[in-house]
């Protein structure tokens, strides 16, 4: 299949001025949320709290949001994951907030364990927490090693206790996390004894803590230091290629083209409050070594072309080079957009946002291929010629 | 087939055979990351400071001793800060002893000298030098803590720019709570006198000294899981030394219940056979890590062995036992870090993540197979043998693989096709200049070639920098996106042309290919 007949005549370079113009809205409208807004900071970066929760029944993020409130944790930003019973909680709030007194200082991290622990009560139906409160544990939020030694102390034999958490375990592991019933660990082979004493003495809560993250505020001004860094280095790094690769006006094309897509992805991660986390900036310096391959195919034709169309002008040569590269910029772009795409979709909650991430930055850097990198060369039309003339070489 | 052909087929099996090979069986080859597995992810930092402030304290003793020894006159000695000495009081006359003094036994030191005032300051380098040792040795202590513990396969590492922060990764961890007690504790030991108590509050033990505590007396808070809530007024200086701590086991006190059994070395049973000797009658406190464990009344001399007693549980016993075995850490830690992904959430991300990868997979192929018919075909074979060679390395270097680090094979299916485009559509724009499909294909892959080192050039480049950033799941993520680009060189021109000049080798005249 050929996604064009004959090579097409597009006229790309005539409609700059829209291009320069879209873009220039999407990024203005950026920096506008930036400004008013900022950054969703993840917790890698702002430090903090974050749980994933799952639940068993339906609950509502209102509901969610009334039990935090109730413990003064009101301002916590809850998202549910796609249309499962699971969301993160996030939350930057300390003891203070909470109205809580600990008798010694603690630690940032120590504080947020706290903090956690309070999560944990306040979302916690009346029944559970009788339950929890008359010294019983719970199955659903339990690590094995804690439920094995529970069983020890209750009088259960070593192997069967042993057992019996490993299969309490594989039993959430292979679900949602949560025990739903008593029965099930019968079924999955526990013995019917240390079920009975199970029921007695244990609980099954209606929610499990999925994952539990804590991060300290002086981990996120190290890790900005370091992105921070990273970027730069990677600009400066694709800055020495381009320039040992091509000359002056074409490397500052390609880098601009670049800065573009970068830009554009940062909008659109501002518009959707994409939360900024660490695998988000791997995806924008993913980016920037990815969407300069789609504008080098296009110089590398375009060079060739400035030699032998001597006669024709540069419009006509910069939309006759794009024009020819075209399908391939098209399809290489679709092939990582397809993988992209997939990731998105399948890949789960926690990797969307690098998906996302990626599919901008994959479909900004053909368009920007496409309408900017030779575009900014027609604004510097003369320098170009000049320089066409006198060396032969762009 | 002709010769050049036939090694190239051969090199191509033995790379296909040297990958599955190290491969297999991938469960035991392919490491999972703590996001796909469970666990708890830990990054502490040394407090490098207080380590440094042990250091000069213990200067600024010795300082103390040379002094008296030679009978110079002063006022105070005393630590300033973190790495600083300062002598007050001394004469004008005294100058000249003690410049020799710091000369001899102070070379560490830098100092100044004006009037009556002499400050001692660490050399910068000694300084870092006490640091990185104070680091060094934490992360020993963290790790013989962690081993004795018998946690499988855990990572203890340096990490951060500074080098000042240790991570840990605990796989699959049982019991979260009590290893991360373990682990910071500090383990520091101490026998000390008890002066008065107990008391209710702080206030209260001052009010005793009209709230003037003398220097050489500390107000101690008790560890309420072992004593009533409260307080003691301590001497300040310890008996023994923590380092003359010999050894640690599990005890039993005389009515059986849990205790924990300590022995000194000579010299440490030395010190404390005299100490007790003296002090009959009087009461012992053993001090953990700043919190009084327990509280004696010394009853008969002691030398070398005892037992803390307290209302210890077992584990509880075990525990103190292990950090009193493994040794004091340097300097305290603080937890900056901690995640903890239980083993359902891990699971899901590993069904998410492989769903995602066949996902795109599929999708790439069907297109390939789509666009390009028959070439479709190389091109699909390229990319699964790019799969099996990504899959193969990171087997042989034991990489880890994390949720990003499958996001960065899913994307290398991606941009391992790329290659295969770059040089269809090469090859489609050379036919159509009217070239015989042979020559065509040779120009495709010779044109193509530049490009795609180039593209892929600029990838590995910001990869490279990626993972000299990231810490843990991002590195994995560089790390299969560098490997999974340099594969697809060798598959995407490689193979993929080899697969080509069989299909279309032998035939003398070709019209015309599929792509």
């Amino acid at each position: 299949m050929h996604l064009f007949k004959q090579e097409p005549k597009f006229k790309f370079i005539s409609k700059r001025w829209y291009a320069f113009a879209l873009s220039g809205l999407i990024v203005l409208g950026g920096l506008y949320v930036f400004v008013s807004r900022g950054f969703n900071w993840g917790i890698d970066f702002s430090g903090g709290t974050l749980i994933e929760v799952a639940f068993q029944q339906p609950t509502s993020i209102n509901h969610l949001r009334s039990s935090l409130a109730a413990i003064n944790l009101g301002d916590a930003q809850i998202t549910r994951i796609g249309n499962e019973n699971k969301f993160f909680i996030k939350t930057m709030s300390s003891l203070k907030k909470l109205n809580i007194r600990v008798e010694e200082k603690l630690q940032d991290i120590e504080e947020y364990e706290v903090v956690a622990r309070e999560i944990r009560n306040g979302i916690m139906d009346e029944a559970s927490r009788a339950q929890a409160a008359a010294g019983k544990i719970d199955l659903n939020n339990s690590a094995e090693g804690e439920i094995a030694r529970f069983l020890r102390d209750k009088g259960i034999g070593d192997d069967d206790a042993q057992e019996t958490a490993r299969l309490a375990i594989a039993l959430r592991k292979s679900g949602s996390g949560i025990i739903g019933d008593f029965a099930e660990l019968e079924k999955a082979g526990a013995k019917h004894r240390v079920v009975s004493l199970l029921r007695a003495e244990t609980f099954l809560g209606k929610f499990t803590f999925l994952s539990v993250e804590f991060v300290g505020p002086q981990v996120g001004k190290d890790l900005r230091r370091k992105a921070a860094l990273a970027c730069i280095w990677a600009l400066i790094g694709m800055l020495i290629y381009i320039a040992f690769r091509f000359k002056f006006l074409f490397g500052l094309s390609g880098i601009l083209t670049l800065a573009h897509d970068v830009l554009i992805a940062l909008s659109f991660i501002l518009f959707f409050r994409i939360e900024m986390s660490l695998q988000v900036i791997a995806a924008l310096l993913t980016i920037t070594g990815y969407s300069i391959n789609d504008t080098i195919v296009v110089f590398d034709r375009l060079r060739d072309n400035l030699k032998f169309m001597k006669k024709d002008n540069l419009e006509a040569i910069l939309d006759k080079s794009l024009n020819q590269t075209l399908s391939r910029s098209i399809f290489t772009s679709v092939t990582v957009l397809l993988t992209v795409l997939s990731l998105y979709l399948f890949g789960g909650e926690v990797i969307r946002p690098f998906a996302f991430t990626m599919l901008v930055g994959v479909i900004a850097g053909t368009y920007s291929t496409i309408y900017q990198s030779c575009a900014w060369l027609k604004v510097w039309e003369n320098s170009v010629l000049k320089r066409k003339k006198s060396g032969g070489r762009a | 087939m002709d010769k050049s052909l036939t090694w190239k087929v051969g090199l191509i099996i033995a790379v296909i055979a040297l990958s599955i090979f190290l491969l297999y069986p991938p469960k035991d080859k392919i490491n999972l990351g703590l996001d796909l597995k469970g666990g708890m992810h830990l990054v502490m930092e040394v407090v490098t400071d207080e380590a440094l402030a042990i250091q000069t304290d213990m200067s600024a003793t010795q300082l103390k001793g040379l002094f008296k020894d030679g009978s110079i006159p002063h006022e105070k000695i005393v630590r300033k800060g973190f790495s600083k000495i300062e002598i007050t009081g001394t004469k004008l006359d005294d100058e000249r002893r003690i410049k020799d003094i710091l000369d001899d036994d102070f070379r560490d030191w830098t100092y100044t000298m004006g009037g009556s005032l002499i400050a001692l300051t660490l050399r910068p380098n000694i300084e870092q030098q006490l640091r990185d040792q104070s680091v060094d040795q934490a992360l020993e202590t963290i790790r013989n803590r962690v081993d004795e513990f018998g946690v499988a396969e855990p990572t203890i590492q340096k990490e951060g720019l500074a080098g000042d922060k240790i991570l840990i990764e605990l796989p699959g961890i049982d019991n979260p709570e009590r290893v991360k007690g373990l682990i910071k504790s500090t383990a520091m030991l101490e026998f000390r006198l008890v002066v008065s108590g107990p008391f209710l509050t702080e206030e209260a033990a001052l009010q005793e000294y009209n709230g003037q505590l003398p220097e050489d007396l500390e107000i101690v808070k008790t560890n309420p899981r072992r004593l009533d809530k409260g307080f003691y007024v301590l001497k300040a200086a310890t008996v023994v030394p923590g380092k003359d701590l010999k050894g640690a086991r599990r005890a039993q006190d005389e009515y059986g219940a849990p205790a924990v059994g300590f022995s000194f070395n000579s010299q440490g049973a030395g010190q404390f056979e005299k100490f007790t000797a003296a002090n009959i009658g009087k009461s012992l406190s053993i001090v953990l890590d700043d919190r009084i464990e327990s509280v004696a009344t010394i009853q008969d001399v002691i030398s070398s062995d005892g037992i803390i007693k307290g209302r210890f549980s077992v584990d509880e016993v075990d525990d103190i036992v292990l950090v009193l075995r493994s040794g004091a850490l340097p300097a305290p830690l603080r937890y900056i870090e901690e995640r903890t992904i239980g083993p359902s959430l891990g699971a899901d991300s590993v069904r998410k993540g492989l769903a995602a990868a066949l996902g795109g997979l599929l999708l790439v192929v069907l297109f390939m197979l789509v666009v390009y018919r028959a070439a479709g075909i190389n091109s699909v074979l390229a990319l699964l043998m790019n799969m099996i060679i990504l899959m193969g390395i990171m087997a042989y270097f034991r990489a880890t693989l994390s949720l990003p680090g499958i996001a960065g094979i899913i994307l290398s299916i991606g941009m391992a096709v790329d290659a295969n485009v770059l040089i269809f559509e090469r090859i489609r724009e050379e036919i159509a200049t009217g070239k015989s499909p042979k020559s065509a294909i040779d120009a495709g892959f010779k044109k193509a070639f530049w490009t795609i080192f180039d593209a892929n050039l600029t990838t590995v480049i910001s990869a490279v920098f990626l993972f000299q950033f990231g810490t843990g799941p991002i590195k994995g993520f560089a790390v299969t996106l560098i490997i999974g680009i340099a594969a697809s060189m060798f598959t995407a021109i490689f193979v993929s042309r080899v697969i080509f000049e069989i299909t279309y080798g032998r035939r003398r005249k070709l019209a015309r290919i599929s792509i």
